[in-house]
């Protein structure tokens, strides 16, 4: 951007052009040398124009459940009966190595394991193991794949969160659906490419804030747009009281062609971002309101979805609108559900968070599938990092806590070119460590985008001099659980 | 002069040829004392003296017999400058390269072919220098003969390059190596025998046994050379191969011999392991575990397994036509970068019409997806679909079609998928479809199909997918959700009209108005004309065939006919719940058990005094103060557990205002530990009276009652609406 602005300025600068006259052609051939694509033509002329995958993609769309807090693995989808069998006994020293603990638990004197109080079942042709809490899911076992090996670099949640949004722990880098709008373009220009859904179950919440869906240095245009169950779904998008269709097509006109001249005066390509935006809004107008009203979603659908599906702002209602998104063309759905940082009474607490969103995420799948859409869509669900296989302050059988885990946690995927009904990675018997076939975060994201067609090493943008990427500079794409 | 220093450099070049005879003959007895072997090593840097001079002279001589250049007499003289020269230099470079060549570490067939193409254009130059000014020298003889040597000094040069620079120097940046995809490697043949070929077999093949060892094919290499077997399988550390390999480079038994291309690290690293794996001639690198370092460092040696972009035998469709059959409403886009092959989307119904998919005539072959997903596309338009010939996917889920067209589409012999969802096709008109060997997914949900159909139908495509997804059975029913309200606000004048809805269509709502519950046979159904004209309560349940009932929503109204012009609050409400002001106390909006939406007023400690004025006088007989009551300690849900009526409200009006009596006084009762939370109108009555003015005084209860978790603290009174009648 900043480089935009001087570049402008430069533009209409004598010297620069003299300078230009003679370097002219040299520097032009010299640069197709370098930068071979200089004359193969921008593929973007305007933003919302769609950018163009490096290879064929297998997924076109995604839909991500994030749950927000960090869920426990070991309640969920890493079976480890070994925990039940040493309960209460102290985590060798050996297994916990070096680990760095949150202030939490770091000043405890001992690490008692505790086992899951939940029951798990093989379920499926894959014979893939899934607790109790999770009986919808249990029954799409062989269109997901788990992966329990999961780790991450952060242990609280704020840094964990970005990182898997952004590829970075600090922030202000943009998150994967910007890049993702940026590397694939919008399809349906008539709403945003990038959409985030929030919800809240009763459990131990973390925040989610606008940050982990900014277009970081990306063009505005990229940016998340949140949408809120409510009469007003999108933020100022309603025509005020008393504007009717016919004024503000006019008023839009007669404000473009201002933000046009000021564009020419300051060439700051916000400007022109912000009349596409302009426009993008007045067609979201319409296309918002059809997409948000569920009301004529068959009662079948509802019944997929469960109960919770009625009522708008729950996850269910969340994830049937996501799945309306993507249907209707939008690169990434991001939903956060919070609720799932279970540092005590956790027992009690995933088991309603786990009920919120079981059904749902099950039915999303199923109702994807049952539209020809899971083949294109990819569709995933995990939290920031795992918890520890020690409690958190006291326990008892049926009542602790587990702290932020980092070295392994599982999450799943489903649909868009991942091998359905397998399960990837494994850690040691303790829950603790990863043993086998470990997923670095940059590698999901790695993963992510090469099945959106794009090489992660090669979707870049140049900001301050400097070349980034979403997975920074590491990450290796996990080719055993690609289709 | 001149002729002198011909002779000088004759009789050199002849002692020249007599010593490199003479290197030639003894080259194993010579040791070469050190001092020599710079000189030696000034070989490469000589040698492109000679070569250019040689070759220019090979070019004078070969046109020294046209007429204009045997009578001038300079050409002569030059050429002969020129040879005598060129002789003289690669007699020098010969024998450096002779002295060079007894070195450690030059070895095998470049050497060979160049020491002799170099000798040899010492011998073939001055040859022809010698002879070039008798008699029968003709035309004939010279050119043969400055062919012949022009081209042993090219022979002579490629093969001293290649002992420099290796094999194929030139063309390598051009010839692409063939990899293979990781998933068809195996460890020997695409690793391990690579590396073999590379720094071992020219000295080890069928030609060159040195050491009798032949490291072409798997059984001589098992079969080991002259010292052994090369290695033990599975003991890496006990294996000559490798110990040969680890030797110090200066020794002699170090493999490959020094000055030969070395191993790099990895490489060795690669035998090690593979020897370690048992030396296996036949495993796939996908066969070793997925963390196994041989598997590592051998993976990068693959093509990695990237998407192959599909191969399409159409050329891509013209940029600019892509461009203008772009639309808000279509989007045409190339599937990857460079591929000629196009996906098409259509997004709203207001943007398709039939002639929406005639524009795309002119990408007809480009296209390899369509995707029409609710949009009204008609039986007659799939005629047009069908001219699609590259089609692979096709969505039609929720289109107007009602199957007679489908027949149109069993031309496109690309179709992989098929999405029919939602429409009325029916078994008949989709059998020809599915008869297509191509197709490869059929989906079916929401459609007439039954289990029936669709075996019948796997019948005709072993290989086809059909997905029929979720079906209600009616077996495992689901709770409604509970009626809604859509009244903006539940207080009233003088009556109101009750709206209730629900979020599902054809749900009937039945209410009670009495307090009890609704039941699904005696409660009235609610029909949109149901007015109040005093408070009630109103209890609500949800029913639908096929669903459990819901739960019940209760909604109460309150009536306040009379509404004060102006309000004035004499103290601040507490910090945490100052709603809007004071006139949230008269703006017809209530609150809720949720403390943190913006209706409640709320007063610790301090009165609430409320002064409330009227423009014309008014009669009154009532006034109540709806509050919220939550008196039993905390709770996650409800964090006010600390809400108590006032101990007493007193009401003062008058037409005067600055002279109020008293007209009511109402001490409620207090909630016990028992208590539960509810939203409650505490009316304090009294004769009607004439008004301009009313005060209303209420007192919060300074200390919490002993059975309280916080006894002795101040409890807060908790009020969202003034109701006046």
């Amino acid at each position: 951007m900043q480089k935009d602005f001087l570049e402008h300025g430069l533009n209409s600068n004598r010297r620069r052009f003299l300078s230009r006259l003679s370097l002219g052609l040299g520097s032009a051939a010299l640069g197709s040398l370098l930068v071979p694509d200089l004359f193969s033509g921008d593929s973007s002329d305007s933003g919302l124009a769609p950018g163009i995958p490096h290879f064929a993609p297998k997924a076109k769309r995604v839909i991500y459940l994030f749950q927000n807090g960090a869920p426990s693995q070991l309640e969920l989808f890493d079976y480890k009966p070994r925990l039940r069998e040493m309960m209460g006994q102290d985590l060798p020293s050996s297994i916990r190595g070096n680990q760095r603990l949150t202030g939490m638990t770091a000043n405890q004197t001992a690490f008692p394991m505790v086992g899951s109080f939940a029951n798990f079942q093989q379920h499926g042709e894959s014979r893939n193991w899934i607790s109790d809490l999770l009986p919808y899911t249990s029954k799409v076992v062989d269109d997901i794949c788990v992966i329990r090996s999961l780790h991450t670099e952060a242990i609280n949640h704020d840094p964990a969160l970005t990182f898997f949004q952004t590829g970075a722990q600090q922030g202000n880098r943009p998150s994967m659906g910007s890049w993702l709008s940026y590397g694939l373009g919008s399809e349906n220009k008539n709403l945003p490419s990038f959409t985030v859904l929030l919800s809240r179950g009763k459990g131990n919440s973390q925040g989610v804030y606008s940050k982990l869906w900014s277009s970081g240095f990306l063009e505005s245009i990229h940016q998340g747009v949140q949408f809120s169950s409510g009469d007003d779904p999108v933020l100022y998008l309603k025509d005020p009281d008393g504007m009717n269709k016919y004024e503000r097509r006019k008023f839009l006109d007669q404000v473009s062609q201002l933000n046009q001249l000021s564009y020419e005066q300051f060439g700051d390509p916000e400007i022109s971002t912000k009349i596409q935006q302009y426009e993008m809004a007045y067609r979201m107008q319409t296309a918002v309101p059809e997409i948000m009203d569920l009301s004529k979603e068959p009662d079948d659908i509802i019944k997929l979805y469960g109960t919770d599906a009625m009522t708008p702002g729950t996850f269910a209602a969340n994830c049937l609108l996501a799945r309306k998104l993507s249907e209707n063309g939008v690169r990434f759905v991001q939903l956060y559900h919070q609720g799932w940082d279970h540092h005590g009474n956790l027992p009690n607490e995933i088991a309603s968070q786990a009920k919120d969103v079981d059904q749902a995420s099950a039915a999303l799948i199923t109702d994807l599938k049952q539209r020809g859409l899971l083949d294109e869509t990819l569709v995933i669900w995990g939290g920031e990092f795992g918890r520890t296989n020690y409690s958190q302050g006291k326990w008892t059988a049926d009542n602790y806590g587990r702290d932020h885990h980092p070295r392994c946690f599982s999450i799943w995927m489903a649909g868009g070119g991942i091998k359905p009904g397998i399960s990837y990675g494994e850690t040691d018997e303790f829950g603790y460590n990863v043993v086998k076939d470990p997923v670095h975060v940059h590698d999901f994201q790695a993963t992510i985008l090469n099945r959106l067609g794009l090489n992660h090493e090669k979707l870049i943008y140049k900001h301050l001099g400097r070349r980034y990427r979403l997975t920074d500079v590491s990450g290796k794409v996990i080719n055993d659980i690609l289709v | 002069m001149k002729s002198k220093l011909n002779a000088y450099a004759v009789s050199v070049i002849f002692c020249l040829n007599v010593l490199i005879v003479f290197l030639l003959i003894f080259e194993q007895q010579l040791v070469i004392p050190q001092w020599v072997q710079p000189i030696g090593r000034m070989h490469p840097i000589l040698l492109h003296f000679p070569i250019a001079l040689l070759i220019l002279a090979a070019g004078m001589e070969f046109f020294r017999f046209k007429s204009e250049n045997a009578a001038t007499s300079f050409y002569q003289d030059f050429t002969s400058g020129l040879f005598l020269s060129g002789i003289l230099l690669s007699g020098i470079t010969v024998l450096m390269g002779l002295i060079l060549s007894l070195e450690d570490g030059y070895d095998g067939d470049a050497l060979l072919f160049h020491k002799w193409f170099g000798v040899s254009t010492v011998f073939l130059s001055s040859l022809l220098f010698k002879i070039r000014d008798f008699a029968w020298y003709k035309e004939i003889i010279a050119k043969s003969g400055s062919v012949a040597l022009a081209l042993i000094l090219i022979v002579a040069g490629h093969f001293g390059s290649v002992l420099t620079h290796g094999d194929n120097f030139v063309l390598e940046p051009i010839t692409t190596p063939v990899l293979v995809p990781l998933e068809q490697a195996k460890v020997y043949d695409h690793v391990i025998q690579p590396i073999l070929q590379e720094k071992c077999v020219s000295c080890h093949n069928d030609q060159k046994l040195k050491g009798s060892l032949k490291l072409t094919d798997s059984l001589s290499i098992l079969k080991g050379g002259k010292t052994g077997k090369l290695f033990i399988a599975g003991k890496p550390n006990l294996s000559l191969l490798l110990e040969r390999i680890h030797l110090p480079s200066s020794e002699k038994k170090h493999m490959p011999p020094s000055g030969k291309p070395q191993l790099t690290e990895e490489e060795s690293r690669l035998l090690f392991l593979w020897i370690k794996d048992n030396a296996s001639f036949s495993k796939k690198v996908t066969d070793l575990a997925q963390n196994d370092s041989l598997r590592v460092l051998a993976a990068s040696r693959f093509k990695p397994t990237e998407i192959e972009d599909e191969e399409f035998d159409f050329a891509a469709a013209d940029d600019k036509t892509i461009k203008k059959l772009n639309t808000f409403y279509r989007l045409v886009a190339p599937v990857s970068q460079g591929s000629p092959a196009l996906a098409v989307s259509f997004f709203s119904k207001n943007g398709f019409d039939s002639k929406s998919l005639d524009e795309l005539t002119a990408i007809k072959d480009q296209i390899v997806s369509l995707r029409l997903s609710r949009m009204p596309v008609k039986d007659t338009d799939l005629n047009k679909i069908s001219q699609f010939e590259s089609l692979q996917n096709l969505d039609l889920n929720f289109t107007d079609i009602t199957g007679s067209g489908l027949k149109e589409l069993s031309g496109l012999k690309s179709l992989k998928s098929l999405s029919l969802s939602g429409t009325k096709v029916n078994l008949a008109q989709v059998k020809p479809i599915v008869s297509l060997k191509s197709l490869e997914e059929l989906t079916i949900w929401n459609t007439s199909f039954s289990e029936k159909d669709i075996q019948e139908l796997k019948k005709l495509n072993k290989k086809i997918k059909i997905l029929t997804g979720y079906k209600d059975d009616g077996n495992s029913p689901i709770q409604l959700t509970q009626p809604l309200l859509n009244n903006s606000s539940r207080v009233f004048k003088d009556q109101t009209k009750i709206e209730l809805t629900h979020p599902r269509q054809d749900v009937s709502i039945r209410y009670t108005l009495d307090g009890t519950e609704p039941d699904s046979l005696t409660s009235p159904i609610f029909n949109n004309n149901l007015i109040i004209k005093s408070n009630s309560t109103i209890k609500a349940k949800a029913y639908k065939k096929g669903w459990l009932s819901s739960g019940v929503s209760t909604f109460g109204f309150l009536k306040t006919s009379i509404k004060p012009d102006r309000i004035k609050i004499m103290f601040e409400s507490d910090q945490y719940h100052k709603a809007m002001g004071a006139n949230s106390l008269i703006d017809g909006q209530l609150g809720d058990f949720d403390t943190n939406n913006s209706n409640w007023l709320g007063y610790q400690g301090n009165n609430l005094e409320v002064l409330l004025e009227f423009n014309t006088v008014r009669i009154i007989q009532n006034i109540a103060l709806n509050t919220l009551i939550s008196p039993n300690g905390f709770d996650n849900r409800f964090p006010y557990g600390y809400s108590f009526p006032p101990t007493s409200i007193q009401v003062f009006a008058g037409t005067d205002k600055d002279n109020l009596k008293l007209i009511g006084t109402m001490n409620p009762v207090m909630p016990n530990k028992t208590s539960i939370q509810e939203i409650k109108s505490i009316y304090t009555t009294f004769k009607p009276q004439s008004v301009s003015y009313i005060k209303i005084i209420a007192k919060p209860l300074k200390k919490l009652p002993e059975w309280h978790p916080t006894k002795g603290k101040p409890a807060l009174l908790m009020v969202d609406e003034i109701l006046i009648n």
